[in-house]
C-alpha cells in the first residue's frame, strides 16, 4: 500500500529526512516512532502531499505521489497532529465539504456521515459551529472526516493528542476494526502504549534515518529486551540516558 | 517601560525572523517594492504638483482653493486613520492569538496598552503616511515653503497619528465593553452605522458641489468667503491644516496655537485611552472570550437556495464555493469593511446625482462625457479597493486549514479558479451598478455608457485575477488576524499594480474617446488615420486586459503549487 523509496527532505542545511526506505502492506497497522525532531512529521507531511520531497519518492496504492498526486490522495485519509479546521462551518457542513472534495457525494454520503457522527460521539454537535468545539472534539471530527470518503489508507500524526481516555479507547478500536477490514494505518505517535497495542509493525526513526523496523518480537530480540515493553526498546534504540538527565535536572 | 519594549521587541523579532527564511527573495522584494512604490509616489506627487501649480496661477481664489484642498486632504487622512485604527485595535487588543498567553502573564495593563498602541500606529498609519508625503512635498515646492514648513509638518503629523490611534482604540474598547462579545455581529453593525454616519458627515463637511456652482453664491465675495470658512473648527484635521497653512500661503496665522492644540489633544487622548483601557479592558477581553457561541444565525432557506444554485457545478467546485460563501456570511470580522464600502458606493452615486453640471461654464455635453470617463477610472479604483479587502485575502483565508485542501485530491487549479469566479461576480455586480447608475445620472451618451460598461467588465476580469493571483503569490496562511492580510506588503503591491493597470487602460482609451467626441462636436467624420489610431489603442487596451487576466493567475497558481505547509 505504501512505498517510501530513498525519501529525503532538506530544509536549507538541515537534513530532516535522510533517504528512508519503507514498505507497508495492505491491512497493516504501521507505527512510526522517534524522538522529537527525528523527522516523523516531515515524513508524514511528504506522504500527505503537503510538502515536496527533496529526493526519492512516495508511492501510494501503486501511484507515484509526485506524478499522480490526485489518484494517490484519493485513497488516503489524513489526520494531522493539530486539527486546524474551518471554524465557521458546522460539523455536518464540514463533513459534507470533505466528501465533496473527494468527489464522494452519492446518495449514501448522508448515511455514512450519520454513522461517523454516531461512532465518534458527535451526533448532538452535528449542527454546531466548529469554533465551539474543544480540542478533543475537533480531533474526533478530523478523524471522522478522514473516514468519510472510505479511504484505503489512514495516515495519522499523533492520534491521541487532546483525546480523553474514552476517546483514546474508541480510536484504538476504530483503527483495529479498519485494519481488520483490509484498511491500512500509518501512524506516528509518542504514545508507545498505543503503538504496542495497535500496530503490527513499527519503525523507529532518529535524525532522519530509520534505525529499526519490525514487529514487537523482532524489535525486542534485536535490542535484547525480551519480556520488556516497547518503552525499553525505544529507549535502548534512541538513547535513554538523555531522559534520565532531564529527570535529574527537574528534581528540586 | 521594560515591558513595553519587550512586547514591541517580540513583534519586531517575529517580523525579522519571518523574513530571515527568505533572505534571497528579500533583495528582489526590496527592489520591486522600491521601484513600484517610487513610481506611485512620483505619480501622486506630479498630479498634486500640477493641480497646485494651476491653483497658484489663479489670483485671489487660487490660494483659497489650495487651502481648502489641504483641509480635504487632512480630513480624508483623519477619517482613513480612524477607520483603520478601529479595525486594527479590534484585532490587536481582542482577536490576536498571543493575547491568551500575554493575559495569563503578569504584564501590566498599561504596558499592554502602550505596546499594542505603538503596533496599531505602525500598522494602521504607514500607508497613509506613505501616500501623504508626496502631497505635502508638492505643497511645499509649489508654495516655496521654507524648512520651517517641513519641521512644523512633522510636528503636526505625530500628534495627528497619536490622536487618531487613541480615538480608534477608545471607540473599540467601549464597543466591546458595552456589547456582550457573543453579539459581536451587533457591535460590528453598530460600528458600521457609526462609520456610515461618519462618512456622510465627512462628505457634508466638504460640500464639494458648492464649489462647482459659483452662481449659487450671491456675490463673488460671498463665494470667496465660503472658501475661506474652515470646514469645521472643531475637527482636528482642520487644526492640522491651520497649523501648516501660514507657512504655505504666507499669511500670519496662529500656527503655534493649532500645533499646541493638536499636541495637547493628542496626548490627552492617549492618556484618556490608557485610563479607559485600565478600567474596562479586562472585562471587555473576558467577554470577547465568550464569543465562541454556536448559536449564530444559520438560515436554512439561505443554505437551501445556495445549494440549489450551485447544483449544476461539479462536486469539488460546489463544495469549495459553498464553504467560502458560508464562511464569509458568518465571519463578522469582514462585515465592517463591507458596510463601509457600501456606504462609500452610495455616497459616490449620490454625489453624481447632485453635481450641478448644467451650471458649469464648460459645455454640458463635453463635461458630462468627460466626467463619465473620469468616473470609469474612479469606479474601477473603488472595485480594486473592494478587491484588496475581499478578493486578495481569499486564498490566505484558507488559513491553517489549508492542509485540508492540499492533502485532498482537489487540484489547486480548481480551487483557485472557483475562488476567481466567485469573486469576479461579487465584484462585477457593484462595478456595473456603479458605472451604469452614475452614467445615467450624468446623462452620458449611449456610446460612453456602453464603452464604460464594457471596459469596467473587462477590467473586473483583470482586477479579480490580480487579486487572486497576488493573493496566492503573497499568501499568508499563518497570519494572526485577517486584517493584516490586506494591509501587508502583498496587499500594497496588489493595490499599486491594480491602480497602475486601471490607469493604463483609462489612458489608452482616453485618446479614442477624445477623437470620437471631437468628431461629434464638430460634426466631422473620423479620418482613416484617426480610425486606425482608435483601433490600435483600443486593441492595446484589450491586450493589457488579457495580460492582467492571464498572468497573475498563472503566477499565483505556480507559487501555490510549490508552497509547503
Amino acid at each position: 500500500m505504501i512505498q517510501l523509496i530513498e525519501l529525503g527532505k532538506r530544509f536549507g542545511n538541515l537534513v530532516a529526512v535522510d533517504g528512508i526506505n519503507l514498505k507497508v502492506d495492505s491491512g497493516e497497522a504501521f507505527g512510526f516512532l522517534g524522538p522529537n525532531g527525528a523527522g516523523k512529521t516531515t515524513t508524514i507531511k511528504m506522504m500527505a502531499g503537503l510538502i515536496k520531497p527533496t529526493s526519492g519518492k512516495v508511492v501510494i496504492d501503486g501511484w507515484d505521489l509526485a506524478e499522480h498526486p490526485n489518484r494517490a490522495k484519493k485513497v488516503v485519509g489524513f489526520i494531522p497532529d493539530r486539527p486546524f479546521l474551518y471554524e465557521k462551518l458546522t460539523a455536518l457542513e464540514f463533513l459534507k465539504f470533505i466528501a465533496g472534495l473527494y468527489n464522494f457525494s452519492s446518495n449514501g454520503v448522508e448515511g455514512k456521515i450519520d454513522y461517523l457522527f454516531g461512532l465518534f460521539g458527535l451526533t448532538d454537535w452535528r449542527n454546531e459551529l466548529i469554533e465551539s468545539f474543544s480540542h478533543g472534539m475537533k480531533q474526533r471530527l478530523v478523524m471522522a472526516s478522514a473516514f468519510v470518503h472510505q479511504p484505503k489508507l489512514i495516515i495519522v500524526d499523533e492520534p491521541m493528542v487532546g483525546l480523553d481516555p474514552k476517546g483514546a479507547k474508541l480510536v484504538k478500536e476504530v483503527f483495529r476494526g479498519f485494519c481488520a477490514k483490509g484498511g491500512t494505518i500509518f501512524m506516528s505517535t509518542h504514545t508507545l502504549e498505543i503503538a504496542e497495542e495497535v500496530c503490527d509493525r513499527i519503525a523507529i526513526i532518529q535524525e532522519g534515518k530509520i534505525i529499526a523496523v519490525g514487529n514487537m518480537k523482532e524489535l525486542k530480540e534485536r535490542t535484547g529486551s525480551d519480556g520488556k515493553n516497547l518503552e525499553s526498546v525505544f529507549f535502548k534504540l534512541t538513547g535513554g540516558e538523555e531522559v534520565k538527565r532531564i529527570v535529574d535536572a527537574l528534581k528540586v | 517601560m521594560r515591558e513595553i519594549i519587550l512586547l514591541l521587541k517580540t513583534k519586531i523579532l517575529s517580523y525579522k525572523n519571518s523574513s530571515k527564511n527568505e533572505e534571497k527573495k528579500r533583495f528582489l522584494r526590496f527592489i520591486i517594492f522600491f521601484s513600484v512604490g517610487l513610481l506611485f509616489w512620483l505619480g501622486t506627487f506630479l498630479i498634486f504638483f500640477r493641480v497646485l501649480s494651476y491653483f497658484a496661477s489663479i489670483e485671489v481664489i487660487g490660494a483659497l482653493l489650495a487651502s481648502r484642498l489641504l483641509s480635504m486632504v487632512f480630513l480624508t487622512f483623519f477619517s482613513l486613520l480612524i477607520f483603520s485604527n478601529v479595525i486594527t485595535a479590534l484585532s490587536t487588543y481582542f482577536l490576536s492569538d498571543d493575547l491568551q498567553l500575554l493575559n495569563s502573564t503578569p504584564v501590566a495593563l498599561s504596558s499592554l496598552y502602550a505596546g499594542r498602541f505603538v503596533e496599531n500606529i505602525v500598522n494602521s498609519s504607514w500607508t497613509v503616511l506613505f501616500f501623504s508625503f508626496p502631497v505635502f512635498l508638492a505643497y511645499g515646492l509649489v508654495y516655496n515653503a521654507t524648512l520651517l514648513y517641513y519641521l512644523t509638518l512633522i510636528g503636526v503629523i505625530v500628534p495627528f497619528l497619536l490622536l487618531s490611534a487613541a480615538l480608534g482604540t477608545i471607540l473599540i474598547l467601549i464597543l466591546v465593553y458595552i456589547f456582550p462579545a457573543r453579539r459581536l455581529k451587533d457591535i460590528i453593525m453598530l460600528a458600521s452605522i457609526f462609520l456610515v454616519v461618519g462618512v456622510f458627515l465627512f462628505i457634508r463637511f466638504l460640500q464639494p458641489e458648492r464649489l462647482v456652482n459659483p452662481e449659487s453664491f450671491y456675490l463673488v465675495m460671498d463665494y470667496i468667503s465660503n472658501l475661506k470658512t474652515p470646514t469645521s473648527p472643531l475637527i482636528p484635521s482642520q487644526w492640522a491644516a491651520n497649523a501648516i497653512s501660514p507657512f504655505l500661503f504666507g499669511y500670519s496665522g496662529d500656527w503655534g496655537f493649532f500645533l499646541l492644540l493638536l499636541w495637547s489633544t493628542g496626548l490627552a487622548f492617549v492618556v484618556m485611552g490608557e485610563w479607559v483601557f485600565k478600567r474596562i479592558y479586562y472585562d471587555a477581553w473576558s467577554k470577547a472570550q465568550e464569543a465562541k457561541s454556536a448559536k449564530l444565525s444559520r438560515s436554512k432557506i439561505v443554505n437551501r437556495v445556495l445549494e440549489t444554485m450551485l447544483r449544476p457545478f461539479p462536486s469539488q467546485i460546489r463544495v469549495v464555493v459553498l464553504k467560502d460563501i458560508r464562511i464569509f456570511l458568518r465571519d463578522t470580522n469582514q462585515w465592517p469593511q463591507l458596510f463601509l464600502i457600501c456606504a462609500l458606493v452610495v455616497i459616490y452615486i449620490y454625489n453624481f446625482s447632485v453635481l450641478p453640471l448644467e451650471k458649469s461654464p464648460m459645455p454640458t455635453f463635453y463635461l458630462e462625457n468627460l466626467l463619465s470617463f473620469i468616473n470609469l477610472g474612479l469606479a474601477a479604483f473603488v472595485i480594486a479597493a473592494i478587491a484588496v479587502r475581499f478578493t486578495f485575502p481569499s486564498i490566505s483565508l484558507e488559513g491553517r486549514s489549508f492542509w485540508i485542501v492540499k492533502s485532498s485530491p482537489l487540484e489547486l487549479r480548481k480551487l483557485v479558479w472557483s475562488k476567481f469566479w466567485l469573486n469576479f461576480f461579487f465584484l462585477l455586480i457593484p462595478a456595473e451598478i456603479l458605472i451604469i447608475t452614475t452614467d445615467i445620472l450624468m446623462n452620458a451618451t449611449n456610446f460612453m455608457l456602453w464603452l464604460s460598461a464594457i471596459t469596467i467588465g473587462g477590467m473586473t476580469f483583470g482586477i479579480t485575477s490580480l487579486g487572486i493571483g497576488f493573493g496566492a503569490y503573497f499568501s499568508r496562511f499563518k497570519v494572526e488576524n485577517v486584517s493584516q492580510i490586506a494591509t501587508g506588503f502583498g496587499g500594497m503591491m496588489y493595490m499599486i499594480v491594480a491602480v497602475s493597470f486601471i490607469g493604463l487602460v483609462v489612458i489608452l482609451e482616453a485618446r479614442p474617446v477624445y477623437l470620437f467626441f471631437m468628431s461629434k462636436i464638430r460634426s466631422i467624420p473620423l479620418t482613416g488615420a484617426e480610425l486606425t489610431e482608435i483601433v490600435v489603442l483600443l486593441f492595446m487596451a484589450l491586450i493589457l486586459n488579457v495580460l492582467a487576466f492571464v498572468l497573475p493567475m498563472k503566477l499565483g497558481l505556480r507559487k501555490l503549487a510549490s508552497l509547503e505547509i
